[in-house]
């Protein structure tokens, strides 16, 4: 099939607004009589609150509103898993950086001003930083209440753990003395900050009749909108959420200050912005979670293998936030993209005194990926294999299972292993002895496309259209493919669709810009949306033409007869005659929730998630050099072979390959948000590094194109699907060149030098 | 106590009274209404808030305002000649060199004066003359490419 405008590079339709600085985020809003807001934070990993002295501040001049967690309704809230958390600290602190009180002030000075002169007095109380020593049964309780609190699925909560989860298939133990070979490592990683370069803002405005409005940097308004009428007791109907442009996401934008702005407006009755720092942002964000994975697998003398054995335990923070989500995640695929029939997995989520985790493009996946890729590294080098071929013995194919039962499809893993592969010149690279020169690789397995979006195309009365869509732009180029696809199906020029996305009152719902599924999911929803329109157009030409409905199609605007094109007409005059004669405007509506194929039952406990709509995967290649006296690691190189289903923009998916790349390596070899006793010690870029122009290495994309038979064209979801494989690419690599195996990201010159020193022994 | 300053700020000459310790980017985006220059972490380590000093890249973030009384400023919006955008514009449309846009106009402005200095860059000089613009979206890849392509367009040309 012939397409107009699928599989190009059309510009993105926002980028004169980009390049002329002329696209409004949130920090640029301003409006009449508006106040600054600013958060007092905890200093106190973990404390009760005796009592909060707001008076003076209040009596600053300036000062217009003062609100603590007594000020807002007594609630429990969560976007996500379980009902712990609340928008203000009452009664207790559980991080250092948790939001205690609030102030709004003519300007931000005065709200920093008013914030010194808030008086809280902490008793202190014993605190717990590592996962592992809270999950012991004598370490201090960070919510005492855990059991009580409400959970959106059959959570297994208990102590310090916030949500267990058990995933079980085959006999393990079984698996395990089948084997040949047992081997058992332990991985770790760091917390990885999502370091978007625009900090959160927003501007809240409660008219007088009670009426909030929310104008903010989120991917995801209707969760926004869902946080602020959970916290702060109102109807959806009193509450709208308006994304503006957002400078940046990756799973780190839903809702951190909505509801504390919108709580600050009721209290000054007039509009209050609030703008991040970034010290607040690395203090009190929502990082990906640090994470220790063991992994015990059996595998014969041929390679095949034989049974998985994995424990998971992921650092939540003082609040479970996603982590439920993001653990249980990493434990889905915690045999990798392989035919594995035995498998345990114990995932554990856990609570400490540390920042809040969150979601981090991967959502659990590159740690797992770190884990299950430098173990297969280490099992093809006891078996004295070659990695690849390791990889190709046991790579899923159409119709394997995931370790929760659900059965893979439009599988690729083999596919993009193969295109990898050979386009790094793996075979003779591999055998290359160059002295402290290496080429290694790691697949993925990720999951796509979940939850529900909405669109309504409505059609102008000269023939253009306006598309409603939830969705946000976060960047990624969702507009334009969204314009893409709704011209494609509505048989017109990109620039005859204009976009309107992101407003709880005006759009549809959309679950939001997250988890690799607007162009799956909003790009179905507009298929139907179009064909809705299309339905509606060819039964008012029937009339005119005197054909029935299914004899007529529509193209380049005009409505003609399939077999006698000659006889057509307008769409334009259509929009008119609806208009003026037959039944009012025609607006087409499209709704998709995409379903996977169901898990087995008696497979998992405590999972907090549905089966995946679809799976996509890649296979990345990394070749290094390293310095034998520094430990230092150069990345010469970076492959990439990503199956993408169809590339709807071909430029956009080269963006998402190239920008998932660069995080990868930042995951890899530099990023560490560093935490002592719950205060984090590098809350700058100029501390918390990330790859700058000169640290990214050349990097080469291979585009492979397996449909989904769900997709849009058949494309898949790959936002996420990048950062997973460039770390252990590149430790694999580390070791190819030098025998030395790195355990623990990042891998720093220091951690290479040691393993080098102690290689053997 | 505020102080009257002359900027001349993307070619017009602008008076704005400010308090001693106002930093020039809080000038240009709240007292100017000139919000293209962007804030990212007010320390100069990401480069968001690049304006052109004198035809110099500075984090405009780390700069008082009154410090640059009656010099040339540069910020994005004043890039564009008569409604014609500048070759670095039109190239970082052209290559799908932005996606979040929030480090933009400061990448485009180093990117102008990187130019302005060396019109012929190699690829590793335009890497340096960006380093100082963190870009969490791109990876990079196609911003540098914007860059070389205008960069080798007047290079490529025979020269007589």
């Amino acid at each position: 099939m012939e397409h107009q405008h699928i599989g190009t590079r059309n510009p993105r339709v926002d980028a004169l607004d980009k390049v002329t600085g002329r696209a409004i985020y949130a920090a640029d809003l301003n409006q009449p009589g508006m106040l600054h807001g600013s958060i007092l934070r905890s200093t106190r990993p973990h404390a009760r609150i005796r009592h909060i002295e707001t008076s003076r501040a209040r009596s600053l001049p300036g000062v217009k509103a003062v609100v603590t967690g007594m000020d807002a309704p007594d609630v429990r809230y969560t976007m996500h898993y379980i009902f712990d958390q609340r928008l203000l600290a009452r009664n207790k602190v559980r991080y250092i950086g948790e939001p205690v009180a609030a102030v709004a002030a003519v300007d931000p000075a005065v709200a920093e001003e008013a914030l010194e002169l808030i008086e809280v007095d902490y008793e202190d109380l014993p605190a717990v930083f590592d996962p592992l020593e809270a999950m012991k049964p004598d370490a201090p309780v960070i919510h005492e209440d855990l059991a009580r609190y409400p959970a959106k699925f059959a959570a297994v909560k208990y102590g310090n753990v916030c949500s267990y989860t058990q995933i079980h298939r085959g006999d393990v133990e079984e698996g395990l003395r089948r084997a040949d070979l047992v081997v058992e490592n332990t991985f770790t990683t760091a917390r990885i900050h999502q370091a978007y370069i625009e900090p959160h803002a927003c501007l809240a405005n409660v008219d007088s009749s009670g009426r909030v409005t929310v104008w903010t940097t989120s991917q995801a308004p209707f969760k926004a909108r869902n946080a602020v009428c959970q916290t702060l007791q109102l109807p959806m109907s009193k509450v709208r959420v308006i994304a503006t442009e957002v400078g940046g996401g990756f799973g780190g934008k839903e809702s951190l200050l909505d509801g504390i702005a919108a709580l600050l407006s009721l209290h000054a009755g007039r509009p209050v912005k609030m703008v991040l720092s970034r010290w607040e942002e690395f203090v009190a964000g929502r990082p990906r979670q640090p994470t220790r994975i063991t992994l015990r697998t059996g595998a014969k003398k041929d390679g095949t293998l034989t049974a998985v054995k994995a424990q998971y335990v992921y650092d939540s923070g003082a609040y479970a936030d996603q982590s439920p989500g993001t653990t249980a995640y990493g434990a889905t695929f915690a045999k990798g993209p392989y035919r594995v029939d035995n498998v345990h997995v114990d995932a554990y989520c856990v609570y400490t005194n540390n920042v809040i985790s969150g979601a981090c493009r991967g959502y659990g996946g590159p740690p797992q990926c770190w884990a299950t890729e430098s173990q297969m590294d280490i099992i093809a080098d006891e078996l004295g294999m070659d990695p690849f071929e390791l990889r190709l013995i046991n790579g899923v194919n159409e119709g394997d299972q995931l370790t929760t039962g659900q059965v893979c499809r439009n599988v690729s893993m083999k596919a993009t292993l193969r295109a990898a592969a050979e386009r790094a010149g793996w075979q003779e690279k591999r055998k290359a002895n160059a002295p402290y020169r290496g080429i290694g690789l790691a697949c993925h397995e990720r999951g796509f496309g979940l939850f529900s979006s909405g669109v309504v195309i409505k059609l102008n009365e000269d023939g253009t259209y306006s598309l409603l869509s939830g969705a946000v732009e976060i960047g990624t180029g969702a507009k334009t493919v969204l314009s893409q696809i709704a011209a494609e199906e509505l048989g017109v020029g990109v620039e005859s669709i204009s976009v309107i996305m992101a407003d709880t009152d005006a759009t549809p719902y959309d679950y939001g810009s997250v988890a690799s599924r607007t162009t799956y999911t909003s790009g179905n929803a507009i298929r139907l949306a179009a064909a809705d329109v299309r339905r509606q157009l060819f039964e008012l030409a029937a009339g005119k033409l005197e054909v029935g409905p299914a004899e007529l199609e529509l193209r380049a605007g005009v409505v003609s007869v399939r077999l006698a094109p000659e006889q057509s007409v307008p769409v334009a005059a259509l929009a008119g005659e609806a208009i003026r004669r037959w039944g009012g405007p025609i607006i087409g509506r499209g709704s998709y929730l995409a379903e996977g194929t169901p898990l087995e039952p008696g497979t998992v406990s405590g999972y907090p998630m549905g089966p995946f709509p679809g799976l996509v995967y890649n296979t990345q290649v990394a070749e290094v050099e390293v310095d034998p006296a520094t430990g230092q690691v150069r990345v010469l190189k970076l492959y990439c072979a990503q199956d993408v289903g169809k590339a709807i923009n071909q430029a956009g998916v080269e963006g998402q390959v190239y920008g998932g790349l660069a995080q990868g390596l930042g995951f890899a070899v530099m990023e560490n948000l560093i935490s002592q006793d719950g205060r984090v010690v590098n809350p700058t870029f100029l501390d918390y590094k990330i790859p700058t122009a000169v640290d990214v290495p050349q990097a080469e994309m291979i585009l492979v194109e397996v449909p989904d038979d769900k997709g849009p064209y058949g494309a898949k979801g790959i936002g996420e699907a990048l950062v997973g494989p460039t770390a252990p690419a590149i430790a694999n690599a580390i070791f190819h060149a030098t025998g030395a195996r790195i355990r623990d990201l990042p891998i720093t010159a220091e951690r290479v030098l040691l393993a080098l020193q102690t290689k053997g022994k | 106590m505020k102080r009257l300053i002359h900027l001349h700020v993307n070619g017009e000459s602008r008076e704005v009274a400010v308090s001693p310790d106002q930093l020039l980017v809080d000038v240009l985006r709240d007292d100017l209404a000139l919000t293209g220059t962007k804030k990212g972490c007010g320390t100069g380590d990401c480069g968001a808030c690049t304006v052109l000093l004198g035809g110099r890249p500075v984090p405009s973030c780390l700069v008082l305002a009154v410090d640059v009384s009656g010099q040339d400023v540069l910020t994005i919006e004043g890039l564009a000649t008569n409604g014609v955008l500048h070759p670095l514009q039109q190239a970082f449309i052209d290559h799908w060199a932005i996606q979040c846009g929030f480090c933009t106009p400061g990448m485009i402005l180093s990117a102008v004066a990187l130019l302005g200095r060396n019109p012929c860059p190699s690829e590793e000089e335009v890497r340096q003359a960006i380093a100082g613009n963190l870009c969490r979206c791109t990876g990079y890849a196609q911003i540098v490419e914007a860059i070389m392509c205008v960069a080798n367009a007047p290079c490529a040309a025979p020269r007589d």
